[in-house]
């Protein structure tokens, strides 16, 4: 299986030089982001990110298992990430590489164990039926920044997915179809997305979004993960560069504000894709769930 | 409609090609000629591996089926011999399906089969990878009617058309070369030789015949462009895609 081609000694110590005298290749600021993208299929969950060059899809998708003996009152969620050779060919099917492993632990702390879904709204018959939602993540184009780019893309998919209704009739729960009963939105309780921050020159300077080259280069990164309110779910550090404990106060400060912009920019697209559906304005209509009174609570 | 194609759009990949048609969307992207592993190595010709991912999940022994199929297939076209001692690797990934995909009664792989074979082709063409020489492929139904004689063949059906004329008692895949020679041959369900015969000289029609306007489905002559068949279609993509390269030297 052919290598990754690494990338010369000119090239490293060229960026190396150039980000000492505070210059990206790309002319980005040092705590830019490439250009996002993100779209909607023409299906509920599925969601295309592009990020400069980088692009992934996450697709979300449903169907109804037995939930595990220990877990009764829980669905299941599984983010299943496999690299394929289509982003590199040294991504070899069935070999996850180091970045595969390392993404897709990422994610599960990020999202999955962080609470981002609410399992207990995927139960539909207390320890007998359960919804297994799955949200498999393509890798389509691979320039750097996979992590921040399939979290965007994953939370993107749940906040557009909606899953079939459900008639529960004592024992026995039925599934009913798009056409029969309008779907409903899943249950999201925050909404995570990471922020990775490359270090360079022993820990001293840093880049937000590096890109291939730049991630060849760096000495070690920083990933941080927070919902738009500023909690933090999971601080990851890999790499050999020593970052002082105090600089990650400013780190989660400035990826709040990044995190800020991008939930805005998706909840932009979010309500774009969501007028386009709605052109009539009859969807309302059409919809099964109760409102929820946001009242504060008690106390 | 005609496949909707667009060439070499990834940045990674050596070639690609994202190619939508009836519901149906897939990315395809081609690494080539590259390094082979030693125990892969012919040395007189080129190792094709050929991965297929579905949309949803991991591959299953559906997919390694799919891809036994399009590796025999796209053997015969890539001129192995010239690249000797390297590897072609090609990876098919589904993007969306048409919803009632699953709902037709054909085999999900024979429905697929056809658009993964012309993605397969668009991003090898993107690619540059020799070929001796191109191909076209066609899904053709039979719906099982009470009169045998009578019954219509559906050329290159969409899913909903499947599912009206449902039951479906045969359905068939035809792969030709650009000289018109049957490259593949897929069937599954009943019927006789004498509809096969028919289907196979129908899929030729719409496959690769060079003159007189053949109409690929009942809609097709929107498009109003003279000698509407997947041959000429193949064409015009090529030909945008030469251009495009080109166009440097049209330039003034």
């Amino acid at each position: 299986m052919p290598q990754e081609a690494h990338i010369s000694v000119n090239e490293r110590t060229f960026i190396q030089d150039a980000i000492k005298e505070q210059v990206r290749l790309d002319g980005r600021a040092f705590d830019a982001f490439r250009a996002l993208e993100l779209t909607f299929g023409d299906e509920y969950g599925v969601a295309d990110v592009q990020l400069g060059k980088t692009r992934v899809i996450a697709r979300i998708s449903v169907h109804v298992v037995t939930p595990a003996p220990e877990r009764k009152f829980d669905g299941v969620f599984q983010i299943i990430t496999e690299f394929s050779p289509m982003a590199s060919p040294a991504f070899e099917v069935g070999r996850p590489t180091n970045a595969e492993v390392v993404l897709s632990r990422i994610l599960e702390k990020a999202i999955r164990r962080s609470n981002a879904l609410d399992t207990e709204s995927l139960c539909i018959i207390a320890g007998l039926k359960c919804f297994a939602l799955r949200a498999d993540v393509h890798v389509i184009d691979h320039d750097g920044g996979l992590i921040d780019a399939s979290c965007i893309a994953v939370m993107a998919a749940l906040q557009h997915f909606r899953r079939p209704d459900v008639v529960v009739e004592g024992e026995k729960a039925t599934v009913l179809s798009i056409r029969e009963r309008d779907p409903i939105p899943l249950s999201i309780l925050h909404q995570p997305l990471c922020v990775t921050f490359s270090y360079f020159e022993e820990g001293e300077l840093f880049l937000v979004d590096a890109n291939l080259a730049e991630e060849q280069v760096r000495s070690g990164e920083v990933i941080i993960t927070m919902n738009r309110h500023g909690e933090v779910c999971q601080i990851a550090k890999y790499g050999g560069a020593t970052v002082e404990p105090y600089a990650l106060f400013n780190l989660t400060t400035l990826a709040l504000q990044k995190v800020k912009e991008m939930s805005k920019f998706i909840q932009t697209r979010l309500d774009d894709d969501a007028k386009k559906r709605n052109a009539s304005g009859l969807l309302s209509e059409l919809s099964a769930e109760n409102d929820r009174p946001f009242d504060k609570p008690v106390g | 409609m005609a496949p909707d194609a667009v060439l070499s759009h990834l940045h990674r990949a050596d070639g690609s090609a994202t190619y939508t048609h009836n519901g149906y969307c897939i990315i395809g992207a081609v690494n080539g000629p590259i390094e082979v592993l030693r125990r892969d190595e012919r040395p007189e010709e080129a190792t094709i591996e050929v991965n297929v991912r579905p949309a949803v999940g991991v591959g299953s022994p559906k997919e390694r089926h799919i891809e036994t199929l399009l590796h025999n297939t796209l053997r015969s076209i890539i001129s192995t011999p010239s690249i000797p001692r390297t590897l072609v690797q090609i990876t098919l990934q589904v993007h969306s399906l048409p919803d009632e995909d699953s709902s037709t009664g054909v085999s999900p792989s024979l429905t697929l089969l056809p658009h993964l074979l012309h993605t397969a082709l668009l991003a090898l063409l993107s690619a540059s990878i020799p070929l001796s020489t191109t191909l076209t492929a066609v899904l053709i139904a039979l719906p099982s009617t009470n009169t045998p004689t009578a019954c219509t063949q559906l050329l290159s059906p969409t899913a909903i058309e499947l599912l009206r004329a449902k039951p479906i008692r045969s359905a068939h895949v035809f792969a030709f070369s650009g000289e018109g020679k049957m490259l593949l041959n897929e069937s599954d369900g009943t019927f006789s030789y004498e509809e096969w015969d028919e289907a196979a000289e129908a899929a030729e029609e719409v496959c690769c015949k060079e003159d007189g306007a053949v109409v690929l489905a009942e809609n097709m002559e929107v498009d109003g462009r003279e000698g509407e068949n997947l041959d000429g279609w193949l064409r015009s993509v090529v030909r945008t895609k030469v251009e495009h390269e080109q166009r440097w030297k049209s330039a003034r």
